[in-house]
């Protein structure tokens, strides 16, 4: 289904801009906003299929790029490689005082949300940190296509042929009996958000690359733009057995492709919203599946 | 005297493609208390949730005091004079006991928009002590009572209006000894009243006793309503199964050998709070059977061998591997298994499918160098959902659609296939209808046969009298005597150790 | 003795001293480490009107969290009260601000629960939607206002909500009438029966559709009334895109987890309030102490983890997302 939404909305805006979106520039234009995105979603969905949420993944974004910014002049891969640990960090904190402590998760994350932005903002308050032009002078796309392409098969594999994957569905449909089931879902959880922080650690290089300095605001509202297009990619909002890979894929795509086509159809920027929004909410009435959510909240 | 005060007339119920309930057509006698009973699936909660505004009527009718009855809600159902009293939780955690018993009804304390919580909460506490609970306090969040004073609440939020007629529904499985004794002195003075009382149960004997009149269901239909003192629970399984049911229901065997040989020995074993102290040998080959009153602490202990409790202290060995058992994970990987009375919270996961279920516990062994493969799993449940004969579209097909018989069929299929060598079974019959029964004991015995080993937890005392080499008594958290297998063990040696 | 001590752990005085101890041990704390700057009782005057407003939109806020729900669209929405309120202003003075605030707010409270009850997708994400749409009528209503300085109250006769005593008088009416909705009416038991169980809330009868859509309007009026405050302290609004009206929806939301932490003690409103004061306290305390203002957000993240941890655990054992 949501396949289907993906390619009609392609197919209504070639109509509306006259064939313009689907010029090669256009194209990878659309292409280098989606890296990043769908990267950091691969993290989020694992993190919602247990049907957890995470409001500080745009945050950990901001905070590993300056970790990458720093580290890169030592060498890219020890930049990349800090940037995931960094990462890796800040999601092991939330998932901490959220198995620990019991806490809910979008209560944690939104504080977390609130810490990490602060930090940022502090160690860029004597201006934005740049990289160096080595650094930006990767930034190409078949780079961009392949690192994606990787981390995503590679996610794709784990949650699809180890016994992770099948645990997350469990602990997300009923997380008692998959624990009397031999699931450990404290611990998969933890994991899970950790991975999440390690995952965007690694699109901090991807992040830095295209925007070449970070400024305090860095990675701001991503966690909703993963929202959105995990959504828009079909995902349940609670997680378990309906959640599907593909909803990552789609979820990207869909939504980058409407950021790209919109301006060119509706040059005023407060229309472009409204036309989003009101996209989003018919795509999510059509595509949602009621069935499976015992109880809309 | 024999005033008929509610009758049906050919009600139906369809949920999709399910026909729950055919044309039943039964009447109910003005201050009777009338059994009914049937297996799962014979329709007998779905007919009580018509009457009671629970569920829609597809067709037919209700006629009370000789109107036709039009109701939507459980609130209308009440302003008629009919209540129920369900078998999950009925009560909301966060309201205060009146606000619980009144919910829905506030509009006597009502002056316009507003609400009168004093005078509601005085008139709550009236009624509480009326039916003799003055311990509990109409004002307190009713968070701070136990499961069971709870389900005495909401019996009280059933009755106090004086309804014409009372369904309740496979309550008494909820409640303690003392619990029921209370149920049943107002079922009795409901009937003293001149009410009605529908009584759905599925232990036989209790419907025997309490009953004047009985109702049997099958598929749906209605095959039989019988005067309690003219029938026994022989006769009345003969009517609910509809063919002559085997003498081998339980096992017949009595020569009592067991092997030596212990497979799991827990020593001094305590959580604070349910139980204390407690040391057994389980040997091979044999069926250990623990009973006692719902609270004496064995359900509890059946979850601490399995590893699932916090708190616990003592241990839990496997000696022919040397080994102590503290975790869930351990337990399954050395072998144990352990279905729970709370089946749908605690044994199966209701929204995913059955092959799922089945391959969970299983998934490190059938992983190959840690990969593995949907095709396999999916092979690997099907053989085994087949081997316990699960009623049901496919292995795809999610739980929660599935009977309580199948449910349970799905969680022992799960751990046939990781061939578990002790299984810790809590309540494995419970709620469970005739045939899927006889078929989980065949199991057991199969499995006595095979050299594994079963410790029962069981309230039915004539199940643990029936399928236990040993029974083990527990009383209010500890030991209280041992039975060993015999044609002359009785129901009342073992409640004479339970109370 | 036990007994008593236990009956005292679960009444509302346990619950008001610890809220007051709170309060008392960030001010003292601040108070000692900057004796001249923070604290003194004018400055504490300041503290108290800025947190009020918070604090009426973190009571309207608990409707729906009660009963599960969550609503990306708060800070939207105090946005284009705001303005429409701005609007208004201009041709009919007084009237056509709160009206303007509080109409909007009703009006968007309906629209949300029509959409969330008629669309029956899950509150938190029909809201995210919800949010961007609002946003951008918040982006057309400044155009349409022919004022020198669109969405500014430059006027200083309208001003009155702006500082004491109408910026007390409207907040303390707005926690009366919540006090009064959840202790006489049926809308306080119906939302926690809701919140509790909605399957068994609706077998009793519980018309649990009309009961949120009723909590979407209740928030978004609360949210109205905020948004009148808020217009006035600031002397207007500012219309923004980009889904940046998020921000606003976090200072409400921590006095509202104030007041479901407290709900056990029977007294969420007072906890809402307190709450609120107490996050003001320690922002100003930061401020006081000089710490750069980039470290805002930071403390404010610390801060209400703490705060949550030492109040809103769940119990173990108990599953929580």
């Amino acid at each position: 289904m949501p396949f289907i939404g993906f390619v009609g909305l392609v197919l209504v805006f070639s109509i509306l801009t006259k064939g313009r979106i689907l010029n090669p520039r256009n194209i990878s234009l659309m292409l280098s906003q989606v890296y990043v995105l769908m990267i950091a979603s691969l993290g989020v969905f694992m993190i919602m299929t247990v049907g957890g949420l995470d409001f500080s993944q745009g945050s950990i974004l901001g905070l590993t790029s300056i970790v990458f910014a720093w580290v890169s002049p030592h060498g890219i891969v020890l930049g990349i490689v800090a940037a995931m640990l960094a990462g890796a960090l800040m999601g092991a904190f939330n998932g901490f005082f959220h198995v620990k402590f019991k806490i809910a998760s979008f209560i944690v994350t939104i504080c977390t949300m609130y810490l990490f932005r602060g930090l940022c903002e502090y160690l860029t308050t004597h201006g934005p940190i740049s990289a160096s032009l080595k650094v930006l002078s990767l930034d190409e796309t078949w780079l961009k296509i392949l690192l994606t392409t990787i981390v995503i098969t590679i996610g794709f594999l784990v949650i699809h042929f180890t016994r992770l994957g099948y645990d997350l569905r469990a602990i997300g449909a009923g997380e008692i009996a998959a624990r009397f089931s031999g699931s450990r879902p404290e611990l998969t959880t933890f994991l899970v958000y950790t991975f999440a922080g390690m995952i965007t650690g690694f699109a901090s290089f991807i992040n830095v690359i295209r925007v070449g300095s970070i400024t305090g605001t860095a990675g701001s509202q991503l966690e909703t733009q993963i929202l959105i297009a995990l959504v828009l990619g079909g995902m349940p909002i609670g997680g378990g057995a309906k959640a599907r890979f593909s909803n990552i894929i789609f979820g990207s795509l869909t939504y980058s492709v409407l950021e790209r086509s919109l301006p060119m159809v509706f040059p005023v920027s407060a229309t472009q919203q409204l036309v989003k929004g009101i996209i989003f909410l018919i795509v999510v009435a059509l595509t949602i599946d009621r069935k499976s959510l015992r109880v809309i909240k | 005297m024999k005033e008929v005060v509610l009758r049906s007339e050919n009600v139906n119920k369809h949920f999709g493609i399910t026909h729950a309930v055919k044309d039943v057509s039964l009447e109910f006698y003005r201050g009777e208390v009338h059994g009914l009973i049937g297996e799962n699936g014979s329709g007998k909660s779905t007919y009580c949730s018509m009457l009671s505004g629970i569920h829609s009527i597809s067709s037919g009718r209700f006629i009370l005091e000789g109107k036709e009855l039009h109701v939507k809600s459980l609130v209308e159902a009440n302003m008629n004079g009919i209540s129920i009293v369900v078998q999950e939780m009925g009560t909301l955690s966060g309201l205060t006991v009146a606000e619980n018993i009144f919910l829905g009804r506030e509009h006597k304390f009502m002056h316009g928009f507003i609400k009168d919580t004093a005078q509601m909460n005085r008139e709550t506490q009236q009624l509480l002590d009326s039916y003799g609970l003055n311990r509990i306090n109409a004002s307190t969040v009713i968070d701070n009572y136990s499961f069971e004073d709870r389900k005495l609440i909401e019996i009280v939020k059933a009755t106090y209006f004086e309804p014409l007629v009372v369904t309740i529904d496979e309550t008494t499985t909820a409640l303690s000894q003392k619990g029921r004794e209370e149920l049943f002195k107002i079922i009795e003075h409901l009937k003293e009243t001149n009410k009605t009382v529908i009584f759905i149960s599925h232990d036989l004997s209790e419907v025997l006793a309490h009953t004047d009149r009985i109702s049997v269901l099958r598929d749906g239909a209605l095959v039989k309503t019988v005067n309690s003192n003219e029938v026994d629970a022989d006769e009345l399984k003969r009517l609910m199964v509809g063919r002559e049911l085997d003498n081998r229901y339980y096992r017949t065997d009595y020569d009592g050998t067991v092997s030596d040989e212990v497979v799991l020995s827990v020593s001094n074993l305590s959580v604070p709070g349910e139980f204390e102290d407690i040391s057994f040998d389980l040997h091979q080959g044999e069926i250990l059977g623990i009973g006692g009153l719902s609270e004496c602490g064995m359900h509890e202990l059946g979850k601490a061998i399995f590893g699932g409790s916090y708190d616990r202290t003592g241990s839990v060995l496997l000696p022919r591997k040397g080994l102590e058992i503290t975790s869930i994970p351990e337990a399954i990987k050395h072998g144990i298994a352990y279905t729970s009375k709370d089946r749908d919270n605690e044994s199966i996961v209701l929204a995913i499918n059955i092959a799922d279920n089945i391959t969970l516990p299983s998934l490190d062994i059938l992983a190959k160098k840690r990969v593995l493969k949907k095709k396999e799993l999916h092979a690997f449940a099907q053989s085994h959902a087949d081997r316990m004969s699960v009623r049901m579209t496919g292995i795809k097909q999610y739980v929660f659609d599935l009977s309580g018989g199948n449910k349970q069929k799905v969680v022992l299929a799960r751990w046939l296939g990781r061939d578990s060598d002790i299984f810790v079974l809590d309540s494995p019959t419970r709620g469970i209808d005739v045939k899927v029964k006889a078929d989980i004991y065949a199991l057991m015995s199969e499995l006595k046969e095979r050299g594994k080993s079963i410790i029962m937890i069981s309230e039915e005392i004539l199940e643990l009298i029936g399928m236990s080499d040993r029974i083990l008594i527990m009383k209010n958290g500890k030991f209280n005597g041992t039975f060993t297998r015999s044609v002359a063990l009785t129901e009342e040696d073992l409640i004479a150790k339970m109370v | 003795m036990n007994e008593t001590i236990s009956r005292f752990k679960r009444s509302k005085y346990f619950g008001y001293a610890l809220l007051f101890g709170l309060a008392l041990f960030f001010w003292a704390f601040f108070k000692i480490l900057s004796p001249h700057n923070f604290g003194t009782s004018k400055l504490m005057a300041n503290y108290l009107q800025t947190s009020i407003q918070y604090a009426v939109g973190g009571c309207g806020f608990y409707f729906i969290v009660v009963m599960g729900l969550f609503d990306m669209s708060i800070g939207a929405n105090i946005v284009l009260s705001s303005l429409v309120g701005v609007l208004l202003s201009r041709q009919f003075g007084y009237y056509g601000l709160i009206f303007g605030c509080l109409l909007c707010g009703t009006l968007i409270g309906s629209f949300n629960g029509f959409l969330y009850t008629r669309l029956r997708i899950p509150s938190m994400i029909v809201t995210v939607g919800l949010m961007l749409v609002l946003e951008s009528v918040a982006a057309y209503v400044v155009k349409l206002d022919p004022a020198g300085f669109p969405g500014k109250l430059t006027d200083p006769n309208i001003l009155a909500f702006n500082h004491a005593p109408w910026n007390y008088i409207v907040a303390v009416s707005a926690f009366l009438l919540m006090a009064f909705i959840l202790r006489f009416t049926k809308l306080g038991t119906y939302f926690n029966a809701i919140g509790s169980n909605e399957f068994v809330a609706k077998a009793m009868g519980i018309n649990v559709e009309k009961y949120k859509f009723i909590g979407f309007v209740l928030l978004h009026f609360f949210v109205g009334i905020m948004a009148l405050l808020t217009v006035s302290y600031g002397k207007g609004m500012l219309a923004v895109t980009g889904m940046e009206s998020m921000g606003r929806n976090f200072k409400p939301l921590m006095g509202t987890f104030f007041g479901v932490a407290f709900k056990k003690y029977g007294m969420p409103v007072s906890a809402i309030v307190i709450g609120e004061f107490i996050i003001t306290l320690i922002f100003n305390g930061l401020v006081a102490l000089n710490v750069p203002t980039t470290i805002n957000d930071f403390v404010t993240g610390a801060v209400l983890l703490i705060i949550v941890t030492l109040t809103n655990r769940g119990a173990r054992g108990s599953v929580v997302k």
